[in-house]
């Protein structure tokens, strides 16, 4: 019977990642041909660029505790998104100051911005994401040292 | 609101920022199943297994070390969390990582058993999770591009967004993926691994995430 | 219809066909862990092809997602083909003997603390690396198990302020990024220093 085969294949555990990495292989062959797709012009926290600024491509505009428009889905509930706008240490702040390179160094805190998505505005998606890596490091370390 | 949500109208809605959180009546339902399943495995003590030697009267019990108990219940407890966070949430991407957080706390229920085949079940399951967080994220990346928005709200009450097929797909599969495990567990490899309750919020959330994703992909 | 966005895409998606292919025709466990490394690569691609600054806020969760998936499962893969305590040894070069990691060490930890935030916990989990690898390393885990709990309670909390009492922005602001300064350092501090099963 070939359900009973099927059923066989499917039962052992060693193949499931081959069954389910064929399945996603298939999908992307599928979105392959489904293309092009539209891509929306209006997008929320556009990038911007401004090639004479050191921060660059991270400058937002603005000094620090002075609050910038921000585009986001639902501004009435982050009525303090804005404020950071970037924060740099001495060494960065020299930095800056003396290249015009530093928003390409991992020195140049991208700060700004980034916070202001990564905690405020879309913090409930970092608190799932450190709770998945405090999950992880869980399961890891009670294999470790209970084994 | 212009287009009709099939889960019914919310009842209310909670803002953290730019991520909406909305009860409607078939997200609240979900969402009591995973918390009385949640009360039960802080409350449920853990099954013992007994093998009973063939033909006679002799058993074994199997038990279960103390440490080996508290992380699973651990785990059983966060599992229940996840599935509550990704029954009622209303963002697309929040949604995608609180399916990845229910895949890795099934793995670890499992994990935490120290047999070598159910280590090895474990690890099979895991390395799908793994690789099913790339239709997960690529598909809320590209409804993002192609839509402009990753709020649940705005799609299903805005009629000119249009979420292409294939992307739907690609999130459909990502869920599958990650609740995978009661499926091939068919064969019994995961359930040989003592301790009923836990292993039983295994299947309750995996059940979960696919009843939700059916109403995100019906929304959307 | 064709603009940058769907040749990007195509680009990505035959990239994420060729690596999960490899995933279908591969048999080997530890290569199967290798592979999947790889296959992050793409849904990263697929995230940053959005090209906003939000695609920037999402690539970091997806990022640490597959780092955390890849740490658990590189352990179960150690303890369930039963691989027995490699002895990691202090290296045998002479500077590191003798007082200079504790100093360099030190150094780095202050500039992370310093830094805060992300970059921070790089930082001055680099330091903490660095010192386990000159010294070797023993106990301490369950020292990185609190801190890593309470960072978590830490941010937890900072995550309610900005929800519920925005005007407090700056005091959420730091507490998220000591948070995650000792998140980091903890996370960093283990790469590498775990290995086969801790009773040995």
């Amino acid at each position: 019977m070939i359900i009973q085969r099927i059923s066989r294949i499917i039962s052992n555990y060693e193949m499931i990642m081959p069954i389910f990495a064929g399945a996603v292989t298939l999908l992307f062959v599928v979105a392959i041909f489904s293309l092009p797709l539209p891509y929306y012009e209006e997008q929320l926290y556009p990038k911007t660029y401004d090639p004479t600024s050191p921060l660059n491509p991270y400058d937002r505009g603005g000094p620090p505790f002075v609050q910038i428009d921000i585009k986001e889905q639902y501004p009435e509930n982050s009525p303090t998104a804005g404020y950071v706008t970037s924060y740099l240490t001495p060494l960065s702040w020299y930095m800056a100051n003396t290249t015009l390179y530093l928003g390409t160094t991992i020195v140049g805190h991208p700060g700004g911005i980034l916070d202001e998505i990564l905690y405020n505005t879309r913090g409930l998606d970092t608190v799932v994401e450190t709770t998945i890596l405090f999950i992880a490091f869980a399961i890891a370390s009670y294999l470790y040292r209970k084994g | 609101m212009g287009m009709v949500n099939p889960g019914g109208i919310p009842y209310f809605i909670l803002e953290f920022g730019d991520e909406l959180v909305y009860f409607s009546p078939y997200t609240v339902s979900l969402f009591i199943l995973a918390l009385v399943f949640t009360i039960f495995a802080v409350i449920a003590r853990p099954e013992r297994q007994v093998d009973i030697v063939f033909g006679g009267d002799a058993f074994y019990a199997k038990e279960t070390s103390l440490a080996e108990l508290k992380i699973r219940r651990f785990m059983a407890i966060a599992c229940g969390f996840a599935s509550m966070g990704a029954m009622v949430t209303g963002d697309l991407f929040n949604f995608t990582l609180f399916i990845s957080l229910v895949g890795i706390c099934n793995v670890g229920i499992v994990a935490a058993v120290k047999n070598r085949h159910v280590q090895n079940a474990a690890y099979q399951y895991g390395i799908v999770a793994l690789s099913a967080t790339v239709p997960l994220f690529g598909a809320a990346a590209l409804i993002a591009a192609t839509t402009g928005t990753l709020s649940m709200v705005e799609l299903w009450s805005n009629a000119a967004l249009a979420v292409p097929l294939v992307v739907k797909a690609l999130l459909v599969l990502g869920v599958m993926g990650e609740g995978m495990a009661p499926f091939y567990a068919a064969k019994a490899e995961m359930f040989r691994a003592p301790g009923a309750p836990y292993v039983i919020m295994c299947s309750l959330s995996s059940l979960l995430i696919f009843l939700r994703v059916i109403e995100v992909v019906l929304v959307i | 219809m064709w603009q940058e966005y769907s040749i990007g895409l195509l680009l990505v998606f035959i990239a994420a066909v060729i690596a999960f292919f490899a995933l279908v025709v591969e048999k080997d466990d530890l290569h199967r862990l290798l592979l999947l490394d790889l296959v992050e690569v793409p849904s990263l691609g697929i995230i940053a092809l959005l090209g906003t600054d939000l695609a920037e806020a999402l690539i970091l969760p997806g990022l640490v997602v597959g780092i955390a998936e890849l740490l658990a499962l590189s352990q179960i893969y150690v303890t369930k083909e039963g691989l027995k305590e490699r002895k990691v040894q202090g290296l045998n070069i002479e500077v590191i003997q003798a007082d200079a990691p504790l100093i360099i060490s030190v150094l780095l930890i202050c500039y992370g603390v310093i830094l805060s935030g992300f970059t921070g916990g790089g930082v001055a989990g680099l330091g903490v690396v660095f010192y386990f690898m000159a010294r070797g390393h023993r106990e301490h885990f369950e020292l990185l198990e609190m801190a890593s709990g309470i960072s978590w309670a830490i941010w937890i909390f900072a995550f309610f302020v900005f929800m519920f009492i925005p005007e407090y922005w700056l005091l959420a602001l730091f507490m998220a990024a000591i948070g995650i300064l000792l998140k980091v350092i903890v996370k960093m501090s283990l790469v590498g220093t775990m290995w086969g099963d801790g009773n040995g």
